[in-house]
């Protein structure tokens, strides 16, 4: 059976009604007039204002159910699925609850906050569709601590064999087994490059010596490379996989943050609102 | 198959201890997967490293599946398996023993490679997740939630609720933020951003609406749609306007022009069946200016001075009754003559006259300033009486002035030296000369008797009949004389507002020759009456519907909401005056004539 993502979910019954709530609030805002103009002041205003608060609302549950493994309020993949479609359908009601008027305040903080943490979660929801696909391609049947255990046999293999190769190579040697790092820094894991990495240098090193040895020399040296080519490959496959790890959490960072935001802003707008009202 | 594991472990000394396990599969799965019969819980060794199968011919076959496996030093090679054969699955080793009754066969699996060290070095060298870096979520969400909940709430509502803190509007006005400017929807009418940034101007209770009485601390005078001067109509405006605040239709923070509305429904709503509203009323219905608007009504000064019979009152009269609507200004003025292609003859010969030469916009370029004597008149209708030695003038206005200053003048000319042929009884005085008191007495007879005559002249031959209505006025004590005593000039009482429910910008329509509305040029009195009837500017103006080649037609095109204040419907104050309505009352337009005061014909 073929993998269904969320966005199928029971026959897309969210996109359905989040559909459904995108046509209900054009009809009614292409209905509606008011001598006063569409905007978030008349009647209609406030009936899309108060659907968008309480979307936004419940979108906002889905963080915390989310941390709730044994919910009863229905599994989680339903309300994944329902998070996608009715955070969508909210840019629609929101757009035409502002009817079309922004400026410098915060009102529009929020509503542009708000499409923020929407986009943000699209982006989520891309990396989520696409990442682990990737992963899986570039670990295959590894994983990062499989791949750890690999390197620290090469490691040891690579240490003995250097012991009785001349000083530049021992220390080429020795500097990739104490410095190649993977991830690291926000930025380091994002890239997933690491600059001057200690085993590229040693495969460069080991590559430019070839010519120096004969005998046992040689053959040790050859064996010393193609050790290193392999680590070299492990550690880019790792740095890759902690990069995928960091692309599917990233958004998050922004994402929840952004919504807090929005929930602090959308506070202060109705207050606001009904204070000078 | 049958299959028998012998699973070997050594203790810290190297002690073996086996433990067996009987299997029955139908091929016997090797890997890291919980789904292998064979299970080996290594980081090194893959999900589904690889599978042994019994053949048809009773032999067992080793494949590998994704691993790697080395059978007796041979990479990958699959084949059959024989009696002590070591097979290196990752850090496992398999090895083939003998076959034992009821078993296809014995495998014994020992783990000879351990995980070692340098491993926990490698993955000290390790950080992945964005948790273990200086990004948090909880962080930057309590970050970004406080700092927009002080200042984008709390700040402004302690500013709000803390009155004695809140600095002075001229403050404000300098201040390049002020604390609620964060919730401030968008700008204001021009008129009211002087004070906008003192938000509780209006908004002057916290969770209350706008309230009316914060709009008409300013408007006192605005009024509403019409006046409530009468119980009756408190009661009308009651029952249409419902629960209507001055908020309903004017919404603030929508830019410099944004607070009107102008929309034709503000009227037509109730306008275009009013009787559902109002059963008594006398206003027709109206649904559209390019349909059935009525015919206009002009608002008529009536004639006479005040206290005389309803003069000084503005009656309305349809513009289409031509009996009714003709103006008795008690002045005379042919528009026809002054207006010739021909010219008209002048004190500098012949001048040819433009409108503009006596109706001059206001400033506002609504309407046109008062015409004046003085400005408009004087230049060509001088007002000299001894053109011949003097330009001296008549003051305009009043009689009594007129008269004195006639004998003034005349007194004078008698008794000092002049080229008047004066002529006293015994002839010419000479220089230096005391008058005996009958010389005098002649002298002051002359000069009353020249004024007389010349004031007989100036008014009833010459000069003031020309726009006046005179009548002479023949003193009681002197009846048998048929010389009048004085003059009356008829009242002036010039309509200054024909169609004052509407309004006209003609700086608008200045496109225009005037002629296109106002035709005069034929005109020979001034009881014509030169407004533009309803056809004239429906020629231009369609209704609320766009028209071709015509300009929409609104309701509020012309007129405006706000009807009932007690300027409503009446002509601007004329400078100078002090009349409160408005309206120039004949007994003050004489007075005021003689300054720089109108004589009328000023608006349209």
């Amino acid at each position: 059976m073929r993998h269904r993502t969320i966005l199928e979910y029971k026959h897309y019954r969210y996109l359905k009604f989040a559909t459904l709530v995108v046509i209900a609030s054009i009809v009614a805002y292409a209905v509606y007039t008011s001598p006063v103009g569409r905007y978030g002041g008349t009647p209609m205003g406030y009936t899309l204002g108060t659907v968008g608060a309480l979307l936004i609302l419940w979108l906002m549950c889905f963080g915390i159910r989310k941390r709730r493994y044994r919910g009863s309020s229905g599994n989680i993949q339903s309300w994944l699925s329902g998070h996608v479609y009715l955070g969508t359908a909210l840019i629609v009601v929101a757009t035409l609850h502002t009817g079309f008027q922004v400026g410098w305040n915060v009102h529009t903080l929020a509503y542009v906050l708000m499409l923020l943490v929407i986009f943000s979660g699209f982006y989520g929801l891309y990396a989520y569709l696409r990442v682990p696909q990737l992963m899986t391609e570039n670990l295959g049947e590894d994983t990062l601590d499989s791949i750890i255990l690999k390197i620290a046999d090469i490691d040891r293999e690579a240490r003995r064999l250097a012991v009785g190769l001349p000083d530049n190579i021992n220390q080429a040697i020795q500097d990739s087994l104490q410095n190649t790092r993977i991830g690291g820094g926000v930025l380091a894991q994002i890239s997933g490059r690491a600059r001057k990495c200690p085993t590229a240098r040693a495969v460069t090193t080991i590559q430019a010596s070839v010519r120096q040895f004969k005998g046992e020399d040689a053959r040790s040296n050859k064996d010393l490379y193609a050790l290193m080519l392999r680590k070299q490959a492990l550690v880019t496959r790792a740095r890759i996989d902690v990069r995928y790890k960091a692309i599917l959490d990233f958004w998050l960072f922004l994402h929840v943050p952004l919504s807090l935001a929005l929930l602090a802003a959308l506070t202060a707008h109705i207050i606001a609102v009904f204070f000078y009202w | 198959m049958k299959v028998l594991l012998i699973t070997q472990t050594r203790n810290k000394k190297g002690q073996a201890s086996r433990t067996q396990q009987p299997l029955v599969v139908d091929a016997l799965r090797i890997g890291r997967g919980t789904d292998c019969k064979l299970y080996l819980p290594d980081p090194r060794v893959a999900l589904h490293h690889a599978q042994i199968r019994h053949g048809t011919d009773g032999s067992n076959y080793i494949e590998p599946d994704t691993g790697t496996i080395i059978v007796d030093g041979n990479i990958n090679r699959a084949g059959k398996l024989q009696p002590d054969q070591r097979i290196l699955i990752g850090p496992f080793e398999l090895i083939v023993l003998p076959a034992q009754p009821d078993y296809d066969l014995v495998l014994s699996v020992e783990l000879i490679d351990p995980l070692r060290e340098g491993v926990d070095e490698v993955r000290s060298k390790v950080r992945a997740g964005l948790q273990s870096t200086w990004l948090s979520k909880r962080i930057f969400s309590w970050i970004a939630g406080i700092l927009i909940l002080l200042a984008f709430l709390a700040w402004p509502v302690i500013n709000a609720t803390g009155p004695e803190k809140r600095p002075s509007p001229e403050t404000l006005l300098k201040a390049d933020i002020t604390p609620d400017a964060s919730w401030d929807v968008g700008p204001l009418a021009s008129a009211h951003a002087n004070f906008g940034r003192n938000c509780g101007t209006c908004h002057q209770q916290p969770f209350i609406q706008v309230k009316n009485e914060a709009c008409e601390d300013c408007h006192k005078t605005i009024g509403w749609h019409f006046p409530l001067k009468t119980a009756d109509a408190k009661a009308i405006h009651a029952a249409v306007f419902p629960d209507t605040r001055c908020a309903s239709c004017h919404r603030d923070h929508k830019g410099p022009n944004g607070l009107v509305r102008t929309d034709a429904t503000l009227c037509t709503d109730c306008h275009r069946n009013l009787k559902a509203k109002h059963p008594k009323t006398a206003i027709p219905d109206i649904s559209d200016f390019g349909k059935d608007h009525p015919e206009f009504m002009l608002s008529m000064l009536q004639p006479g001075r005040p206290g005389e019979g309803g003069a000084g009152a503005i009656v309305r009269v349809p513009q289409k009754d031509k009996a009714l609507a003709r103006e008795n200004s008690g002045l005379k003025f042919p528009h026809d003559i002054h207006l010739s292609k021909k010219g008209v003859r002048g004190p500098n010969g012949t001048a040819k006259m433009d409108c503009i030469n006596c109706h001059v916009k206001d400033e506002a370029g609504i309407r046109f300033k008062p015409v004046t004597m003085k400005d408009h008149c004087q230049s060509c209708h001088s007002l000299e009486f001894e053109p011949k030695v003097s330009t001296r003038q008549v003051p305009h206005g009043d009689v009594d002035d007129v008269l004195a200053t006639l004998k003034e003048f005349y007194a004078q000319a008698a008794l000092a030296d002049t080229p008047i042929d004066v002529v006293v009884e015994a002839g010419i005085r000479r220089p230096g000369e005391r008058l005996s008191e009958t010389k005098r007495q002649a002298a002051l007879t002359w000069a009353t008797d020249k004024a007389d005559k010349i004031a007989h002249d100036l008014f009833a031959d010459r000069v003031c009949f020309i726009c006046h209505q005179i009548t002479p006025v023949v003193a009681t004590t002197t009846a048998t004389d048929s010389k009048p005593a004085s003059w009356t000039i008829a009242p002036i009482s010039v309509t200054r507002h024909w169609l004052p429910k509407s309004r006209f910008p003609h700086s608008q329509h200045s496109t225009f020759e005037c002629g296109k509305c106002h035709q005069v040029t034929g005109s020979k009195t001034s009881a014509d009456i030169a407004i533009p009837d309803l056809k004239n500017c429906r020629d231009c103006h369609g209704g609320n519907e766009p028209v071709r080649d015509k300009a929409r037609g609104t309701c509020e095109t012309c007129h405006g909401f706000h009807t009932g204040s007690h300027k409503a419907g009446v002509p601007a104050i004329i400078p100078g005056s002090n009349q409160p309505r408005g309206l120039l009352s004949p007994a003050a337009q004489v007075k005021q004539v003689t300054t720089d005061a109108p004589i009328g014909g000023a608006t349209k």
